[in-house]
């Protein structure tokens, strides 16, 4: 109580992105100390993933929330300057116009398709399975869940 | 011209200026899968870079406030996944094998089309990290050592794909569970694609960014070992 009233005076947009550059440290320090082949940045997000999961340290998570929260309201604003760079190669783009438009139109649709029939049929059986097990339909719990 | 461009807040100006502009064109027109923000200012942003000469190098300069946040903004993905998981972990085992089938079509699909129709390996591993939501599609491009602005171009064609025609071509399917609607465009259009189906219900909303964040895992760790194979 007394740790959170005092974090509480701290401005919070500041305190939840120093949190975040905190976990993104620690993945990159992690990333080149095992030499691992994951990139930091998303040793970063693992971490607060488990930090958001064990109970003593769900607090740091929740104070991280008023910086992500912007910052992933306008993610895509920060991928236009990476984006920009196509300038660069728009003869490379025009040249395999043919082979990117069936891979990325043809992987796209056959994975959406695939992904949301299997997924539907697979919790379909999971639904009516619990159903025949336990009374009341653990389908719509489940649905009343996710919108919180 | 390059006395304009020189002026060391031209770029972040010119990138936030016209980001504005789009988002306000977006809402104006009622939200046009096809406008999306993001590909509205890159076109913008790339066409005065274009017109005026202004050297990319030189951009890539002006905008670092922004490529620096890239970095938290990634960490920050855990949130949402964080905020959603508890949905999915209870179905773990139709989410996994949803996750491990998907990810084997959409990787056989790129690999199968650019290996048959003769594209190039530099391409080729450009085109892998495109069902990946950006932040880390750019960092799985980086490790291949493919283009990144390829990459991250590439996966804006997906997500713009998933909002435009994502829902409409699960229902001509017949896929009307919302749990289900919501990750197979979580998990081929990434945050671009979520935003359309939060439209759609929250559930389905809630479902498609927990997708995104679980197959951009998947990814990082399959992918490198794709690309050694094929490439």
């Amino acid at each position: 109580m007394g740790r959170m009233s005092r974090a509480a005076l701290l401005p919070p947009v500041l305190l939840g992105l120093v949190i975040l550059l905190l976990a993104q440290m620690v993945g990159l320090a992690l990333e080149t100390l095992l030499g691992l082949p994951i990139p930091g940045v998303v040793l970063g997000l693992v971490l607060i993933v488990v930090l958001g999961l064990l109970r003593p340290t769900r607090a740091v998570v929740r104070l991280a929330d008023p910086a992500a929260t912007p910052l992933l309201q306008h993610l895509q604003l920060l991928f236009v300057p990476p984006g920009v760079g196509i300038v660069l190669e728009l003869q490379n783009l025009a040249e395999n116009a043919l082979p990117i438009a069936l891979a990325v139109g043809g992987s796209f649709v056959l994975t959406l398709i695939v992904a949301g029939l299997l997924l539907q049929a697979l919790l379909r059986r999971q639904d009516r399975r619990r159903s025949a097990a336990d009374g009341p339909a653990p389908g719509d719990a489940e649905t009343g869940e996710a919108t919180v | 011209m390059s006395a304009l461009y020189e002026l060391p807040v031209f770029g972040l100006s010119l990138t936030l200026a016209t980001y504005l502009c789009s988002l306000w064109l977006y809402q104006r027109l009622g939200r046009p899968g096809l406008l999306s923000p993001v590909l509205v200012t890159v076109i913008g942003v790339a066409a005065v870079l274009q017109l005026t000469g202004m050297p990319y190098d030189l951009y890539m300069q002006q905008v670092a406030l922004l490529t620096l946040l890239l970095g938290p903004a990634t960490v920050a993905l855990a949130l949402p996944l964080l905020r959603n998981g508890h949905a999915l972990a209870s179905s773990a085992p139709a989410v996994v094998a949803t996750l491990v089938v998907g990810g084997a079509v959409s990787i056989s699909v790129t690999v199968g089309a650019m290996v048959a129709l003769g594209a190039d390996d530099a391409m080729l591993r450009a085109a892998l990290p495109r069902s990946v939501t950006s932040p880390v599609g750019l960092s799985i491009a980086d490790a291949l050592g493919a283009s990144v602005p390829m990459a991250v171009v590439l996966t804006l064609i997906s997500g713009v794909l998933g909002a435009v025609v994502g829902p409409a071509l699960l229902s001509l399917v017949r896929v009307r569970d919302e749990r289900a609607r919501g990750f197979a465009v979580g998990m081929t259009s990434h945050g671009i694609g979520t935003s359309r189906v939060l439209g759609e219900s929250t559930v389905s909303g809630g479902w498609s960014s927990a997708a995104m964040v679980l197959n951009a895992l998947v990814m990082t760790v399959t992918l490198p070992a794709v690309a050694q194979l094929v490439a």
